[in-house]
């Protein structure tokens, strides 16, 4: 059981990092918009690149 | 999502008998004006088609095709206007945040992205959707202000530069915060509460005296920030309210706070007695999270519904001072009162302002709600937001910025929006009360034993202390709204106050406004009737469309775009345009203005629906070419809607400005008993306080800004989301989408929203009033204790969770409702 005396500051220790950390990413914007971060991922953009698009429409 | 006749880019219809289209992903698709066609053709030539994938709602009505150049941005590069709105890096950078309108989805955010960034010189760029926002960095060495502006502008959206002291706003501050704390709280009462099962489970099994200190101390040691830091608001409102000699609903939840902490502190230097770490953390926790939600519901609404700048133009054509008398385009913001400004037809009203010279119609709409246009001449003042529709007025501004009276019709609006919603006052209340209740209890309970059996005196106050945790209580009705605000603003409506979820549950009667809410407030081209053998239909309406083009009223929109507009136009005000098409001078406007006698023979012959306006086509010698019929149509969904509503056994009126013989015509096509026409903002303020003196409880469903005081006065209101931005921010709900069926799915949602707050609060008051004697009577052992009260806070979230759940249901009912309306029948009026 002395092993709790250990690793129950240990634990505290990673938890003021754990809160540091959530400080810092609250700070520098992070969770100021939930919504369209999540969508970003799948607008990739996977499309040729606008050179052809353009040549295409000096042809017409 | 966009079928044939509407346009693929904005979704509205596509007039008949146009036909433009642009090539998208490889398809041609229908274009209901050029402005449409311009942005697709861009957005398409980049190689951006994947926004049409993407997007979740069309845009709305694109603005007009904008220019090619960025001249009327200009004022923005201005030395001096530039650093009101844009902040220069130490690296010599300049950024700035603009609030973009139009911004409704993701793929309006990668769309503005992805096109900024290949501007030569712009370095970072990000969007917020959420609020709206566009932070952009770039080397002034390489663009310019205007050039950014007039790229988001020829993508279709708005941009409105912000003032630096705007772009930060105290809302995202007060948001971060409370993140900040509501972790702190969260993290704090994890730790806390994993000692505590220790501590208990010691409690029975027998635990080492030093490992009992020990955690004892770890917990006081995890606890001192979440009461310090995490509760600091609870103490701050508490002591504001003490001072101010009205104890508000924070100060038992302070004591509450503050008197567990202290006595489990004093518990621990003693080294014995209870120590009540996890009731405090818990309880700090549950509170601070039931008002994290509330915050971001409010937040989120007060963010769409948008700032005055919005209403307001972003530059101004300034007479210079000195004899030339010539003008320059500054930024409004640089405007002071006293200053000699230019105004276009078209153009909005910069500021509250004095006409020198000139005469114009006004269209007052956004501050009377009127929306006849009015006649101003020199001497006359003009508002701020108003719109100049015909005349060229050079003007004298008296009050600017904040001074002005939409400015302040604003603030009151904005006041009025920080209430917090009396259900979620009232859980509190009743919270905050309980925990002073609980303590009682838990002393006497303590107390009494002491005298009866000193050995069970702690464990029983303690266990009263935990079993009756408010958190199930606090969290009941919190927790159902931000679960039905979540649903809601899924299905495209966004609550802006809670009270609405009350109301929509539990109206008798709901009064539409007509304009722009049964109908879609906008006319449309009827019928187009050729008067003369030799000029044909398709001839009439280009003359027309080309005439129109010029002209900003209301009625104008309703002609498609069509070739350019002529050179010599000249609008006569309430009366019509002339003007040169290919050689030829025409008039276009009123039976008056074009030929009365001629007009009225076409009139008689054309027989218009008893809510159409006509307007006539003639040429020079007052000969009468063509008859246009233009009507405000209903609304797709109108019908069903009212008709579902009637079922459900709720009574149906209209309230209208308009005339009443059109507003019978509607109510009798809609199915709707009551129906009152020729009434004024102060008329429908009282009809709806006489209906509420009668005992009934009434809805509003309006959009122009005339109903603001309406939309206060009623139960309950409801705007539509094309409608006046104000107008949005005075009612409680707003449907974003331009339809009326998610109004339904309200209903049935705030009906069930209802339903599981009374579950969650009759279990809450159920359990406690069965748990606390048990728990008294020294039957239950704190850990019991302990997981009755988890059991019971979790049962209540999932319950209101059921709400988000409940979505692809009311969806499927939803898309129904589309499915089977009745194509639009009606012949309904134009308003203007």
């Amino acid at each position: 059981m002395s092993v709790l005396y250990v690793l129950i500051p240990l634990g505290l220790v990673l938890l003021g990092l754990a809160v540091w950390a959530f400080f810092w990413a609250v700070g520098s914007g992070q969770f100021d918009d939930m919504d369209t971060p999540a969508w970003r991922v799948v607008m990739d953009d996977d499309r040729a690149p606008p050179e052809r698009d353009e040549k295409k429409e000096d042809e017409r | 999502m966009a079928d044939a006749r509407s346009c693929f880019h904005c979704g509205l219809p596509v007039p008949a008998g146009l036909d433009l289209t642009a090539r998208i992903d490889g398809e041609d698709r229908p274009m209901c004006c050029h402005g449409c066609k311009a942005v697709a053709e861009l957005i398409g030539a980049s190689g951006f088609d994947a926004y049409y994938r993407f997007r979740e709602l069309p845009p709305g009505e694109a603005p007009a095709p904008p220019p090619g150049d960025d001249d009327h941005w200009r004022g923005f590069d201005d030395p001096e206007t530039l650093p009101l709105f844009a902040a220069t890096r130490a690296d010599g950078r300049i950024e700035a945040v603009l609030h973009v309108e139009g911004l409704y989805c993701s793929a309006c955010s990668w769309l503005l992205e992805n096109v900024l960034r290949r501007l030569p010189g712009v370095d970072e760029i990000t969007v917020n959707t959420a609020s709206s926002r566009l932070h952009v960095i770039w080397r002034p060495a390489d663009t310019r202000f205007s050039a950014i502006l007039g790229t988001i502008e020829r993508l279709g959206y708005r941009p409105h530069p912000q003032s630096l002291t705007e772009s930060f706003s105290p809302r995202h501050r007060e948001r971060r915060q409370a993140l900040k704390r509501l972790l702190v709280a969260g993290v704090g009462m994890m730790q806390v509460m994993m000692f505590a099962v220790g501590l208990y489970a010691g409690a029975f099994q027998g635990i080492d005296p030093e490992m009992r200190r020990f955690l004892v101390w770890v917990s006081a040691l995890v606890t001192t920030p979440v009461v310090f830091y995490a509760g600091r608001p609870f103490f701050q409102s508490a002591w504001r309210g003490l001072r101010s000699g009205r104890p508000g609903m924070d100060l038992p939840v302070s004591i509450a706070v503050g008197g567990a902490y202290a006595a489990s502190l004093y518990a621990a230097v003693a080294g014995h007695g209870e120590v009540y770490f996890d009731s405090a953390t818990m309880f700090v926790f549950f509170l601070s999270l039931g008002r994290f939600l509330e915050m971001s519901a409010r937040h989120g609404a007060t963010e769409r519904s948008a700032a005055i700048g919005q209403l307001l133009p972003d530059t101004v054509r300034r007479i210079a001072d000195g004899s030339d008398g010539g003008e320059e385009i500054i930024a409004v913001a640089r405007l002071r009162a006293g200053d000699r400004f230019v105004l276009r037809p078209g153009e909005r009203v910069p500021a509250d302002a004095r006409i020198l010279r000139g005469q114009a119609s006004m269209d007052e709409s956004l501050i009377t709600g009127e929306s006849d246009p009015v006649p101003r001449a020199p001497g006359d003042e003009v508002t701020a937001g108003s719109i100049n529709l015909d005349g060229a007025l050079t003007l004298a501004a008296e009050r600017v910025g904040q001074d002005t009276m939409l400015a302040s019709i604003s603030r009151l609006l904005e006041r009025a929006q920080a209430e917090r919603p009396a259900v979620a006052v009232l859980a509190d209340r009743v919270a905050s009360w309980f925990v002073v209740a609980v303590i009682a209890i838990a002393a006497t309970v303590g107390t009494a034993w002491w005298w009866i059996e000193p050995g069970v005196a702690f464990p029983a106050a303690l266990a009263v202390l935990v079993v009756t945790c408010p958190c199930a209580l606090s969290l009941a009705t919190p927790a159902a709204l931000a679960a039905a605000n979540t649903a809601l603003a899924d299905r495209g409506i966004l609550v802006t106050r809670s009270r609405a979820l009350e109301g929509l549950a539990s109206f008798d009667r709901i009064v539409f406004d007509k304009t722009g809410t049964l109908t879609r407030g906008r006319p449309e081209l009827e019928r187009v009737l050729p008067l003369s053998g030799d000029i044909d239909t398709e001839r009439c309406l280009t003359i027309a469309a080309r005439l129109e083009s010029g002209s900003e009223h209301a009625l104008a929109r309703a002609f498609p775009r069509r070739g350019d507009t002529p050179a010599d136009l000249r609008p006569v005000p309430g009366r019509g345009i002339e003007g040169t098409v290919d050689g030829e001078h025409y008039r276009i406007g009123s039976a008056e203005f074009v030929g009365e006698e001629a007009a009225g023979a076409a009139l008689a012959r054309m027989a218009p629906g008893p809510a159409s306006t006509v307007v006539f086509l003639g040429d020079a010698n007052g000969r009468v070419l063509a008859a246009f019929e233009l009507r405000d149509a209903l609304r797709d969904d109108a019908a069903e809607v009212v008709r579902t509503l009637s079922d459900a056994g709720i009574a149906t009126a209209i309230a209208s400005g308009d005339r009443p013989g059109t507003v019978q015509d509607i109510a009798g096509r809609l199915g709707i008993d009551d129906a009152r026409g020729g009434l004024r903002a102060e008329d429908k303020l009282a009809w709806v306080r006489q209906l509420q003196a009668s005992g009934e409880k009434v809805a509003l469903v309006g959009d122009g800004i005339n109903d603001a005081p309406v939309l206060a006065g009623a139960d309950v209101s409801i705007a539509m989301g094309a409608g006046t931005t104000l107008a949005q921010s005075s009612a409680d709900a707003v449907l974003l989408g331009d339809s009326l069926a998610p109004l339904l799915e309200a209903v049935d949602l705030s009906r069930r929203t209802r339903r599981i707050i009374r579950q969650n609060i009759g279990w809450a008051i159920g359990y406690n009033v069965l748990a606390v004697p048990l728990a008294a009577s020294a039957a239950l052992a704190p850990w019991m204790a302990a997981i009755g009260m988890s059991a019971s806070s979790l049962l209540v979230v999932l319950n209101a969770l059921r709400l988000r759940r409940g979505g692809a249901a009311a969806r499927v009912r939803g898309t129904s409702v589309e499915a089977t309306n009745v194509p639009s029948p009606g012949v309904l009026e134009a308003s203007s």
